[in-house]
């Protein structure tokens, strides 16, 4: 063996519990990485899946040109093209019935005329399709006359789980027991029987047939998108026809925007896990730098050094990187398998196997054992470049805040600004960079800013428990060396970061969306139209439909929305009317300029005009401004009085007038939305079926309970972002315990200024509150800066999910916070304890000698 | 010819209004086989000279001969080659290798000259024996007295045959019976194994074992001293200089 592995190993076998803790670091960050990376592909699969099928389409439709019905072989062809992620084979046909066939009322118009019958093959369908049963249970491959339907046409045709009902059929009316209900159904086109495939056929006379095929692909990119589709064109012959999923559609681009969060966190884990190991050999760097100005008097030449540098990183790295990788996979499967049941049960989000790729692999190691060698190179390189004499001299002398302020500070302070500037402008790109800019940005102000902050918490743990000036030592201890101590703090402030962020986060998300959501669709019932937000395509109600309502015994208001499209400045804009007076009492927007109250009522007052935040940003307004509407009437001048908005329409560009401005300019007064509020005295089920009583001359209208509506949405929501907030407390949680594991190495190399404190008469006792407090103060540091930093990523998750389509509010994570603080606290004593203990029982001789 | 020659060796730290100035154009030589000692009051300058002429640190003025070479002129790659096989450092800290053990660490400067591991470890052993030190030699410096790892630290400064051993208050750690050891050690080093020694010394005791001794104050060389041989006159005699300077 040759002098720098000798040294290398007796160097690691010489100091065990340094060493066991430094590999820990590096097991550590490789297994953020590599975990991370691995549960990310199964993660962001079970997300773009979950939002295509909640949103129930799928990204190709293949079908014959002349519709007619082929093989359900085909599907198989088209399972086996490259690139196709999922298939599944499908007959569905509409199916007419006479008015009253199912109420036996042939007098009025049912509200069932026709549904369609679709054929599924189970096993394939799931996987492309969310069937969130909310009574009984999904069809099984063996059923027969078995139907599944939603909770709406379940109404509808008066059914209940568990009865049959019959369909015209091919070979005359067969019939049909319900299995299953599905939530109302908020999509547009007719209400769906689904039955098993061979049910299909056999009802529909068409024995080993299917008429529609759908697929999902493997990847977001749009060329790649072409090319699969003209394969699988190429397979099929020019008799097929592929409908595509639209390149520019609003879904294709929320995926866009959380496959870019999911690939933020892969880089968040990639920067975490490679600072880890970094700043916990910086921690020990202070010894190295001796030994190494040590072997140079010696005789040690440079080589020699780098050589016992490059070993002593190349075992521990590999020991380190090896069990990092192992961990990361095992944690990753383990979290995936225990998740799993959870996210099929309460999400219908199924969750593939964690996915290793080579590059991820190899990334990992580069990660593990490069960052590891790195990191003791830097000092290695520093040591070598000054002469043996100043590398064995210790640092001393303060350091003036003069010279910390240097060229580090300033840029650090630069980039949170450029920080801070990303956020105004509210581009998800722009604020996922700022979100790293400001975390290297405090991580190089921090030297600068340990004395006055150390000097702060010292004060504070002086009046509190450390007396007799023990404090102070403390407090001296860490601004004598203000850039070891910003090194060890910034491991505490990453993990602190990314707790306060995933609090933020949730906070937001639980607090925040349900808010936004609450006050836009908080109403006791909604009149769901065919197609909500796309308003256009709808047939309305002219307001004989609302007056009727409030009549009913029990309402106390109705609510109505009309539509009218409508250009600003070139901008499509969709126009609702809304009745000031009452919109306010069932429903409401939520206002980012401007208050309820004036708003209100100026749009009852003139032309005065609201604008959505959507539409605000796309038109470049801004509160107070004058605009034009293009009106049938003309163009006509209207004011903005306030930017606000509503849950449903939060992602179009849209504007609120009045009623009476809207069918003015207009000349619209036809109702295409309208909630309702019950008096608090009704009685909820006679009201209840007063209403469907109204409504039957109105089919194009659903009646749905707002509640149920909400809960739809939410989760809706919860599919798409509950992991999310898994990979984020994935992160959060090695990162503290790496925290604890920096904190303790720090007390470790530091036996010797223990040894010291002890030999001019520091009891036992104030050798550890030393200690303690000054890993408290260290932890304190690394927690305020965490906290901050978590803040600024915390909103800008919340406003890439708000990018993203959701509208929600950014709610201050008061109790992430204190969590924060309190574990920041309760971390750093946890870190001191044991090595406090250790030196405070050390005999004094020994410890001086310890090196 | 010396072994050791200074010529105008100065050595400011700081600049300005700050600048120290710790050896102020001092002028020596050192020859072979010879045992010298540097004495003076604290800050005269004693130890930079030491790690001067060790090649430790560079000059701000003037230049280090040793052997010929000027030390100035080498490169580190040189200086560090000059260092492994010319100078023997002796430090007040010993300065042992905490992880390794006595054979090890006196063999580190013949296995970092790619010396093989057998010979190194043969020759360290040797030299350990010499010291007195055969029954300790796998124990760890934790395990070893003051005196004893100092005589580590000696046999690790000529292990690898030197001609020049800089020795930094080599018994400025130890009591007066292993000070007296030590120093009577470093005597026969240059009596029996034809060293050159240069030590820095606080203690007239210990500096009376010198052939020659070097009075330094604010960094100039004030006096020397020829000393006979007879200790305890001699030290009386260094200790009256001292109390001069």
């Amino acid at each position: 063996m040759n002098v720098q592995f000798t040294l290398a190993i007796r160097y690691l076998s010489g100091r065990k519990l340094r060493t066991v803790l430094t590999t820990l670091a590096i097991v550590f960050g490789v297994l953020v990485i590599f975990g991370m990376n691995t549960m990310l592909p199964a993660f962001m699969r079970a997300f773009q899946s979950n939002v295509l099928a909640a949103a129930g389409q799928v990204d190709a439709t293949i079908t014959l040109k002349t519709s007619d019905a082929f093989d359900a072989n085909v599907a198989g062809n088209v399972a086996a093209v490259t690139g196709v992620r999922a298939v599944s084979g499908f007959l569905n046909r509409t199916i007419n019935v006479p008015p009253g066939y199912f109420d036996g009322d042939s007098a009025t118009a049912g509200t069932v005329t026709a549904l369609s019958l679709v054929g599924i093959n189970v096993a394939q369908a799931t996987i492309l399709h969310a069937y969130p049963i909310k009574e009984g249970r999904f069809l099984e491959s063996g059923d027969s006359a078995a139907a599944v339907i939603s909770k709406s046409l379940a109404e509808a045709i008066g059914v209940r789980l568990g009865e049959t009902f019959t369909l015209p059929a091919a070979g005359g009316e067969t019939v049909l027991t319900v299995v299953g209900i599905l939530p109302a159904r908020a999509l547009p086109g007719n209400e769906e029987v689904l039955v098993t495939l061979p049910q299909a056929q056999t009802m529909l006379a068409m024995p080993g047939k299917i008429n529609t095929i759908e697929a999902n692909y493997d990847t977001l990119d749009k060329t790649r998108r072409a090319e699969i589709e003209r394969a699988i064109l190429g397979t099929l012959g020019d008799t097929y026809q592929v409908g595509s999923l639209a390149s520019n559609s609003e879904l294709l681009a929320n995926m866009y925007i959380a496959q870019a969060i999911f690939s933020l966190l892969g880089v968040l884990a990639l920067l975490m896990g490679g600072f880890i190991i970094f700043n916990t050999f910086r921690t020990v760097v202070a010894e190295r730098r001796r030994d190494i100005g040590m072997l140079r008097a010696l005789g040690a030449n440079r080589t020699t050094i780098t050589g016992l540098i490059l070993s002593e990183g190349l075992v521990q790295g590999l020991v380190g990187t090896a069990t990092g990788l192992v961990s990361g996979y095992l944690l990753g499967a383990g979290l995936i398998s225990l998740l799993s049941p959870i996210m099929m049960q309460f999400l219908n989000a199924k969750l593939g196997s964690p996915v290793i790729s080579l590059s991820l692999v190899i990334g990992s190691i580069v990660m593990g054992v490069g960052v590891t060698i790195l990191a003791g190179l830097l000092p290695a390189m520093s040591a070598s470049r000054v002469t043996p004499l100043d590398a064995l001299r210790p640092p001393v002398g303060t350091i003036s805040f003069k010279r910390l302020a240097g060229l580090g500070f300033w840029s650090g302070a630069a980039m949170i600004a450029l920080a801070v500037v990303a956020l105004i402008t509210r581009n998800v790109g722009l604020i996922g960079l700022g979100g790293v800019l400001f975390i290297l940005g405090l991580i190089l102000m921090a030297p600068a800013l340990v004395n006055p902050i150390a000097n702060l918490f010292a004060a504070l743990a002086a009046a509190i428990f450390a007396r007799g000036g023990t404090a102070q030592l403390a407090e001296g201890n860490l601004s004598r060396q203000p850039t070891r101590a910003a090194i060890t703090a910034s491991t505490t402030l990453i993990g602190m970061a990314i707790l306060v962020m995933a609090a933020s986060m949730m906070s937001s998300i639980q607090i925040g969306f349900g808010r936004v959501m609450r006050k836009s669709l908080g109403s006791d019932y909604l009149l769901i139209p065919p197609s909500v937000s796309v308003w256009g395509t709808n047939v309305g109600a002219s307001p004989k439909l609302a007056e009727e309502l409030r009549a009913v015994n029990g309402v106390a208001a109705v609510s109505t929305l009309r539509f009218a499209p409508t250009q600003i400045n070139g901008v499509a804009v969709s126009l609702l009317g809304i009745d000031p007076a009452s919109y306010s009492q069932v429903s409401g927007l939520t206002f980012s300029a401007g208050t309820e109250a004036t708003a209100y009522a100026a749009l009852g007052e003139g032309r005065n005009i609201i604008f959505n935040p959507v539409l605000a940003a796309s038109a470049g307004v801004k509160a107070g401004d004058e605009i034009t509407l293009i009106a049938p009437t003309g163009q006509q001048a209207y004011r903005v009085v306030a930017i606000a908005g509503d849950f449903i329409n939060a992602k179009i560009a849209t504007g609120y007038i009045s009623h009476a401005n809207i069918e003015a300019d207009f000349n619209r007064s036809e109702d295409v939305f309208l909630q309702i509020n019950l008096a608090p005295q009704a009685d909820t089920q006679a009201t209840e079926s007063a209403l469907k009583g109204v409504l039957k001359a109105y089919p194009q209208f659903r009646l749905i309970a707002g509640q149920e509506y909400m809960e739809e949405a939410l989760r809706l929501f919860n599919a798409a972002f509950a992991g999310m907030i898994v990979l984020v407390i994935f992160l959060a949680v090695p990162s503290l315990i790496a925290m604890v594991n920096t904190l303790a190495i720090g007390v470790i190399e530091r036996t010797r200024e223990i040894g010291m404190l002890r030999a001019v008469g520091a009891t036992r006792r104030q050798v550890r509150t030393i200690i303690v407090t000054e890993a408290i103060i260290l932890a304190a540091i690394g927690t305020a800066f965490g906290v901050l930093s978590g803040l600024y990523l915390g909103y800008m998750g919340v406003e890439t999910i708000r990018a993203a389509g959701f509208p929600m509010e950014y709610v201050f994570p008061a109790a992430g916070v204190l969590l924060a603080v309190v574990a920041g606290i309760l971390f750093g004593v946890l870190a001191a304890v044991i090595p406090a203990r250790q030196a405070a029982r050390l005999v004094i001789v020994q410890a001086l000698r310890y090196e | 010819m010396s072994l050791v020659q200074t010529e105008n060796l100065t050595k400011v730290y700081g600049k300005g209004d700050t600048a120290v100035t710790a050896l102020d154009h001092v002028n020596l030589t050192v020859n072979p086989g010879e045992f010298v000692a540097v004495m003076g009051p604290s800050g005269c300058g004693k130890s930079t000279l030491l790690h001067l002429i060790g090649g430790l640190d560079r000059a701000t003025e003037g230049r280090v001969l040793l052997g010929g070479h000027d030390l100035s002129r080498l490169d580190d790659v040189k200086l560090t080659e000059l260092r492994r096989r010319q100078i023997g450092f002796v430090f007040q800290f010993y300065n042992l290798i905490p992880v390794l053990d006595a054979v090890e660490n006196v063999a580190l400067p013949l296995v970092l000259d790619g010396v093989k591991q057998n010979t190194a470890r043969a020759k360290a052993t040797a030299w350990l024996q010499k010291m007195g030190l055969g029954d300790r030699l796998a124990n760890r410096p934790d395990h070893l007295s003051g005196g004893q790892q100092q005589r580590v630290a000696i046999a690790r400064a000529l292990v690898a045959e030197p001609a020049l051993v800089l020795a930094d208050e080599p018994t400025g750690n130890l009591d007066t019976r292993a000070g007296d050891e030590i120093a009577s050690l470093l005597r026969q080093i240059a009596d029996d194994w034809g060293r050159a020694i240069l030590m820095v010394t606080h203690d007239p005791r210990i500096a009376a074992y010198a052939d020659r001794i070097i009075f330094l104050k604010d960094g100039r060389v004030v006096d020397e001293t020829r000393l006979s041989g007879n200790g305890t006159d001699e030290t009386k005699r260094v200790m009256a200089k001292m109390e001069a300077i």
